[in-house]
C-alpha cells in the first residue's frame, strides 16, 4: 500500500532522444490509474520507470514517502505484468507463481499456501503443474496476473495486460481486474492505448502525448471537458467531431460558425467567449450531444445536414452526415438503433448548444469557458 | 504417372547429393576392414575383411595417446570456452558493451588464415615455456571457440530472455539471479548446441595442433595426419583410425541436432 509520486521526471536516452518530459503526477494510495495514449507517447517508459527496469535521467520518484530513483527494482516491492506476460516457459505455473516467494526466502509451507489461494481465486488451480507453452492465452494471462498477486506488493503496474486478448475475453478480464482492485484495494498503474479500458477502468486517467502529459482526471472529467483536440479526438467511440470554424457577431449575438452551420451560443457562454469574437477556433461537437427532435433539449440549435452513410451497430446507429447541407464538413452522429436514413436524403438534427467546446484553431487548447448550467 | 515422377524426382536429387557425402565414408569403412593391396584394386572387390587394422591401430601406433590427447583437449576447451562465451554473448546481448566494433573484433581473428596465428603463437608459447603441451593447444584451441561460440550464443540472450529477466527482477531477483535462474536455464538449448560444437571444433582442428604439440601430445588429427609416411600413406590403419576418431562425433550428432532445433526455436515462445 503506498502512493506513487512522479516529480518533474524524465527520461532521456542516452542517443539525445527524450521519450518522458517533466512528468509530474500524484498516484494516490489505492487508486486505479490509467496511462492512455497513442504508442510511444512515453506511457511505457513511465511504467518501467516505476518498476525501475528504466533509470530515471532527471526529476524524482518516490513510493510511500521514500525516494526511489536508485532503487534496484528488486527492493521496491511491486508488481508488474507484461503484454506478453513474460512467464518463465522452464517452469511449471507453480514454478512461476512462487519464484517470487522463494527469492524472498518465504517458507516451503507459506508459498505452497499462497500458490494454492490465488490459484483458487484466478481459477487456475488445475494448471499449476503445467509448462507456459502448454497454455492458452487467456490461461497466460491469468498466470501473470496470479504471480503478480501472489507477492502481495504494494503496486500493480500494468503494462498493456490485455491488447494481447481477444474481444470477448478482454472485456471479462477488464471486469476482473476492476472486480479485483475492488477487493484487494491496492494501487494500480495500468498502461493502455485503449480508450474503451480507460473509461471503463480507471478512477483517473492520465492521458499522454508526445513525452508529456496532456490531461489528468477522472474519466467523466476527461470526457466532458477535454484540455485540447487531441483529448477530444482521442476518448470516446466514435470521438468528438472537431470542425473547423470561427466565432462571428450577428443579429442574434455570438456564433460559432462552421461552414453555413451556425451555433448561436446562449446568453450565459456569449460572456465568456465574445473576447475571442471573430477569431478562428475549432468547433468541439460530440457525436452524442445531436439530437433527431428537439424534446426536452434546453438549449437547442436546428441544423441542417444531408446524410452521407449510416454505420449500424446494433444497440445504435452512427449516422455519417455533412454538417450545414452537401458539401459541409463531415461529422458523425450518434442516433438510436431504429434510425434510418438514405445517402443524399437532408435532415435537421438539434444540437445540445450547452456542450459545445471551442478551441483555438492555432494552439489546440480548450478556450476557457463559464461553467454552465 | 506425372505424380508417380513428381514423387520419385526428389528423392532421385536427394538420393544423389546422399551418395556424396556417404559414399567416401563408406569405402573409408570398407578399406578398414581389408589390407592396402585390395583398398586399391580396381574394378573394386571386397576381398578378405577383418578387423587386423583396428588391432593394429593400439597396437604398432600410439592411438590411444592421440585419443586421450583429443579428448582432454577437446574437453578442456569446451568447459573453458563454454562460460567465457557465455558470458560474452551475455553482455553483448544485454548492454552492447564495446558496440559492434568489440563484437566484430572477437571475431576478426578468425577472418585470418589460421596459419597467420600459427606462428605468434608458437613464438609465444616457445617463450613462456609451453610448447609441445596440452595447455598450448588447449589455449589455441580458445581462440577459435571463444569467438564462434560467444555470436552463435549472443542470439540466445536476445529479445524475449531480456522481458523474463525483467520480470524476474521486479519478482525480487538481482541481476546476477536473473541470469543464473531465468536467462540460463532458457538459453540451455543453447547452450548445450554450443558446447557440442564447441567439441567438435578443437576435436577437429588440425593446423595448430600439428604446430604446437609434442610426440606425447598429439591429437588424433595430427597422428592420423603421421600415417602418410614417406614409405606411402598406410592407407588400412588409417581408414580404421579415422572410422573410431569419428565415433565420438557421431555419438554427439543426435544431441547436437534435437538441441540446436529446440534452440532456434526458443524465440517462438510468446
Amino acid at each position: 500500500m503506498a502512493d506513487i509520486v512522479l516529480d518533474r521526471v524524465s527520461k532521456i536516452y542516452p542517443n539525445g532522444v527524450p521519450a518522458v518530459r517533466e512528468v509530474s503526477l500524484d498516484i494516490k494510495d489505492g487508486e486505479f490509474m490509467i496511462f492512455l495514449g497513442p504508442s510511444g507517447c512515453g506511457k511505457s517508459t513511465t511504467l518501467r520507470m516505476i518498476a525501475g527496469l528504466e533509470s530515471i535521467s532527471a526529476g524524482q520518484l518516490s513510493i510511500g514517502g521514500e525516494r526511489m530513483n536508485d532503487v534496484d527494482p528488486a527492493d521496491r516491492n511491486i508488481a508488474i505484468v507484461f503484454q506478453n506476460y513474460a512467464l518463465y516457459p522452464h517452469m511449471s505455473v507453480a514454478g512461476n507463481l512462487g519464484f517470487g516467494l522463494q527469492l524472498r526466502h518465504v517458507p516451503k509451507a507459506e508459498i505452497d499456501r499462497r500458490i494454492k489461494d490465488i490459484a483458487t481465486m484466478l481459477g487456475i488451480t488445475e494448471l499449476l503443474s503445467r509448462k507456459p507453452a502448454q497454455l492458452s492465452g487467456g490461461q497466460r494471462q491469468r498466470v501473470a496476473l496470479g504471480r503478480a498477486l501472489v507477492r502481495d506488493p504494494k503496486a500493480f503496474l500494468l503494462d498493456e495486460p490485455l491488447s494481447n486478448l481477444d474481444a470477448k475475453l478482454r472485456a471479462s478480464m477488464r471486469t476482473e481486474l476492476i472486480k479485483l482492485h475492488q477487493k484487494l484495494g491496492t494501487t494500480i498503474v495500468h498502461v493502455t492505448h485503449d480508450q474503451v479500458e480507460a473509461m471503463t477502468m480507471g478512477q483517473r486517467i492520465c492521458i499522454m502525448k508526445d513525452g508529456e502529459i496532456v490531461q489528468v482526471g477522472a474519466p467523466m472529467e476527461v470526457y466532458r471537458n477535454p484540455a485540447n483536440t487531441f483529448v477530444a479526438g482521442f476518448l470516446a467511440s466514435p470521438p468528438m467531431n472537431l470542425v473547423s470554424g470561427r466565432l462571428e457577431h450577428d443579429q442574434a449575438g455570438l456564433a460559432a460558425v462552421a461552414g453555413t452551420a451556425r451555433f448561436v451560443l446562449p446568453p450565459a457562454l456569449r460572456d465568456g467567449y465574445a473576447a475571442q469574437s471573430g477569431n478562428a477556433v475549432t468547433l468541439g461537437l460530440r457525436p452524442e450531444d445531436f439530437h433527431l427532435s428537439r424534446g426536452n433539449v434546453k438549449l437547442s440549435q436546428a441544423v441542417p445536414v444531408a446524410t452521407v452513410a449510416t454505420e449500424v451497430l446494433g444497440p445504435e446507429v452512427i449516422l455519417v452526415c455533412e454538417l450545414g447541407g452537401n458539401g459541409g464538413p463531415e461529422v458523425m452522429v450518434r442516433c438510436p438503433r431504429d434510425f434510418s436514413a438514405s445517402p443524399g436524403q437532408p435532415l435537421t438534427l438539434h444540437y445540445d448548444l450547452s456542450q459545445i467546446h471551442l478551441f483555438d484553431k492555432t494552439t489546440g487548447k480548450v478556450l476557457s469557458r463559464p461553467s454552465l448550467i | 504417372m506425372k505424380r508417380l515422377a513428381r514423387s520419385i524426382a526428389p528423392h532421385l536429387v536427394l538420393v544423389v547429393f546422399s551418395a556424396i557425402i556417404v559414399l567416401p565414408l563408406l569405402w573409408v569403412v570398407r578399406v578398414s576392414l581389408t589390407d592396402k593391396l585390395t583398398a586399391y584394386k580396381i574394378p573394386p572387390e571386397i576381398g578378405s575383411i577383418g578387423s587386423m587394422n583396428y588391432s593394429a591401430i593400439f597396437t604398432s601406433y600410439p592411438f590411444t595417446t592421440w585419443f586421450f590427447n583429443s579428448l582432454i583437449v577437446a574437453l578442456i576447451t569446451t568447459m573453458i570456452a563454454l562460460p567465457l562465451a557465455t558470458a560474452l554473448a551475455y553482455v553483448f546481448a544485454r548492454w552492447n558493451t564495446g558496440g559492434v566494433a568489440l563484437r566484430l573484433g572477437v571475431l576478426a581473428s578468425q577472418m585470418l588464415p589460421p596459419i597467420i596465428l600459427v606462428l605468434p603463437l608458437f613464438a609465444m608459447f616457445l617463450m613462456a615455456g609451453l610448447m609441445q603441451s596440452r595447455i598450448s593447444l588447449i589455449i589455441a584451441h580458445l581462440t577459435i571457440c571463444l569467438p564462434f561460440l560467444s555470436w552463435m550464443l549472443v542470439s540466445f540472450f536476445e529479445g524475449d530472455v531480456a522481458r523474463l529477466e525483467e520480470a524476474a527482477r521486479v519478482d525480487g531477483a538481482t541481476r546476477w539471479q536473473a541470469f543464473i535462474k531465468i536467462a540460463v536455464p532458457v538459453a540451455a538449448p543453447g547452450l548445450l548446441a554450443a558446447g557440442l560444437l564447441g567439441f567438435i571444433l578443437s576435436w577437429n582442428e588440425f593446423l595448430f595442433a600439428l604446430v604446437l604439440s609434442g610426440p606425447d601430445t598429439q591429437t588424433l588429427p595430427v597422428g592420423l595426419a603421421g600415417l602418410e609416411t614417406h614409405a606411402g600413406v598406410e592407407i588400412a590403419p588409417l581408414a580404421a583410425a579415422t572410422v573410431v576418431s569419428l565415433l565420438p562425433v557421431f555419438l554427439l550428432l543426435p544431441f547436437l541436432r534435437k538441441h540446436l532445433i529446440k534452440g532456434l526455436s526458443l524465440g517462438a515462445l510468446k
